[in-house]
């Protein structure tokens, strides 16, 4: 039996093929958990569950208060659990202690009771006023889309389980969740909590396992309504591909490389320490990061000299070290993509100015090959592979810029367009160059704070739609129009007569 | 931009093969938590911009412009293969419990899985606690 089993119909259960495999803790090396490799008939069976669910049950019935109920219990679940999911975060996916009780915990939790707030909230009907069919009247009723399913990456896996699952669920909405294959503990120890928040079964299901079978299900399935991804742009593809055999509903949520913006006349302490922060949180294994750093070149000598001193200040090692900056990126296989692309940098002619390789000296028992020096290039050309590459990596890119207009030029000439930061002290200044960025999220004078209340997404090849926010709650609510004529005579009805007065 | 492929990689594609009825593609792309890599799918309908940058067996490879212009001319890029390696993605051979991988230019084909090296010992507790100033502080 696997220590983590799927969760299938409201109950943990092995995968129908007996597979298991392994969870490796990056900071070790070693297996620390073994998973229920769940297949393509797991797949099938969780959205079956979920389609008995919403077709037979009482979820979709249940009043907006009603379900609100359940997902603050959820959210007081997470609570309570938060140190556990947090260590369990950090041997799943690496990062920090501080990352998981900071942004991983307390954000699922902020998700949940966001979209409770939204169930209990948010208007099930809106009437549409002004008919151009007198005596009719018209109104909107929002419903649930029936069965989405939803595919998340191993970055922030309790945070993005939250992010497919609450609004789904808050919704009326019954579904299916895929985590990544390096994270899936963490879903399963969600899993946990809204088992014992008692919904009814099948109303949210949790199946590991390989994207190949499992995640392809998932997106093609014809009793499948709606399917989220958060990911790479060449899986959000795909899912498209998937997705559209039933015409399906889809949120993407893709890659980015975003540019923070450093304007002349920024207060350079603080965005030095912000686009460090935007950069190196979370080793840069974040959708969003300004690995992009634009910075005016009258500043730039100056600039440059504070990021590298500081970058060499930050402590790399053990992740349940609350006083530890940056842990393990989230397997060896990550560090030799960064690897790679520090090479790639060099051979392009960018100068490397700090980090570059692994750290020299970790604390006894840890793996080495599993970490990576925050890294900062030089005088990078925006047309190289280092700027244009999405490297998921502690690396960042610093290229000068000239003028505001060049800095948009700059910041926009990418296939992406999530995230983006601006560094200034007139405000009305930034906004002008935030205005003009193609992208989905701009900070002034900060980065990475993102909320449940707030809608987060891209533009370009980042993706499509938004989550979070009242556009994440609408996303997974269909759109009805009622036309009613109250009128049951014919003098209401001229208009059959288009079409024949015999009728 | 031209992709070749290694020995090991070419068994994989093999592999898959045996197990689905359509028509296999090979894509490279980029983004998130991938990076750029290959994605091996069935039945999957290259962009407009994508144009065939080389073969695995009968397998097509596509890239799509902007990756073309990055690795231009023959110094290609080479398919390769994480063996016994739980990978995100949707990419076929996941399935086989590997990952296709890209080595760039200069790079040699690992002829050793990813973890090959002892694993450590687990440090196994918490050491400290949330400073003071950060506790109820959230950043999602």
């Amino acid at each position: 039996m696997a220590d983590v089993q799927l969760f299938i119909n409201g109950e943990f259960t092995d995968a129908v093929s007996g597979e298991t495999f392994p969870s490796i803790d990056p900071a070790t090396g070693q297996e620390w958990a073994r998973v229920a490799k769940g297949g393509r008939e797991d797949a099938i069976r969780a959205i079956e569950a979920a389609r008995t669910a919403f077709d037979e049950g009482p979820w979709p019935k249940m009043s907006g208060k009603e379900r609100a109920e359940k997902l603050n219990q959820i959210a007081e679940g997470i609570g309570k659990a938060q140190q556990q999911i947090a260590e369990n975060e950090v041997h799943d996916g690496g990062g920090t202690m501080r990352k998981a009780m900071l942004a991983d915990v307390p954000g699922a939790q902020a998700t949940f009771q966001w979209f409770a707030q939204c169930a209990e909230t948010l208007p099930e009907i809106t009437s549409l006023e002004g008919s151009p069919f007198p005596p009719s009247e018209n109104y909107v009723r929002r419903e649930p889309y029936g069965v989405t399913t939803g595919v998340i990456p191993w970055n922030f896996p309790l945070l993005m389980a939250g992010w497919k699952i609450a609004p789904s669920i808050a919704a009326g909405n019954c579904c299916v969740i895929k985590p990544a294959s390096f994270t899936s503990v963490t879903a399963i120890d969600l899993a946990r909590v809204i088992q014992e928040a008692d919904l009814p079964p099948g109303v949210v299901n949790v199946v590991p396992g390989p994207g190949g079978s499992v995640g392809e299900e998932l997106a093609s399935n014809p009793m499948v309504d709606k399917t989220a991804f958060t990911g790479s742009t060449e899986v959000g593809r795909r899912i498209m591909q998937l997705a559209s055999g039933t015409v399906k509903a889809v949120t993407l949520e893709l890659g980015g490389k975003s540019a923070n913006i450093v304007l002349d006349d920024a207060d350079l302490d603080v965005a030095a320490a912000g686009v460090l922060w935007g950069t190196f949180m979370h080793n840069g294994q974040v959708c969003e990061s300004g690995t992009r750093a634009l910075v005016h070149r009258a500043i730039y000598d100056e600039f440059l000299s504070m990021l590298v001193d500081r970058a060499g200040k930050m402590a790399i090692g053990n992740p349940l070290d609350f006083g530890t900056d940056l842990g393990p990126l989230v397997s060896r296989q990550q560090v030799e993509t960064v690897e790679r692309y520090v090479a790639i940098g060099k051979d392009e002619g960018a100068t490397l100015v700090c980090g570059g390789t692994k750290p020299e000296t970790l604390p006894d028992g840890l793996d080495r090959d599993a970490f990576y020096n925050p890294t900062i290039f030089a005088g990078v050309d925006n047309t190289s592979r280092l700027a244009q590459e999405e490297i998921f990596g502690p690396v960042l890119s610093v290229i000068p810029i000239d003028n505001d207009d060049q800095a948009v030029r700059i910041a926009n000439d990418s296939i992406y367009g999530l995230g983006g930061g601006v560094w200034s002290a007139d405000v009305d200044r930034a906004k002008a160059v935030a205005h003009g960025m193609r992208t989905g999220t701009v900070w002034i004078n900060d980065y990475h704070l993102i909320d449940a209340k707030r809608p987060f997404g891209g533009y370009k090849q980042s993706g499509i739609g938004r989550e979070l926010g009242t556009f994440g709650y609408d996303a997974y609510r269909q759109v009805k129009h009622v036309h009613v004529n109250p009128q049951a005579g014919r003098d209401g009805h001229v208009h059959y007569q288009m079409l024949s007065a015999n009728i | 931009m031209k992709v070749t492929a290694t020995d090991r990689a070419a068994r994989i594609v093999e592999q898959v093969r045996a197990t689905r009825s359509g028509r296999l593609t090979i894509t490279i792309g980029t983004g998130c938590c991938e990076s750029t890599a290959p994605f091996l799918y069935e039945d999957f309908w290259p962009g407009p911009d994508q144009e065939v940058v080389g073969r695995i067996g009968d397998v097509e490879v596509f890239a799509p412009d902007y990756l073309r212009k990055l690795y231009p001319g023959e110094e290609g890029a080479v398919v390769d293969v994480d063996e016994d390696y739980v990978a995100e993605s949707l990419s076929i051979e996941t399935e086989l419990g590997c990952r296709l991988v890209l080595r760039g230019p200069g790079f040699e084909a690992r002829e050793s899985s990813a973890c090959a090296s002892e694993p450590t010992r687990v440090p196994a507790v918490l050491v400290g606690e949330l400073p003071e100033h950060l506790r109820g502080l959230r950043i999602r």
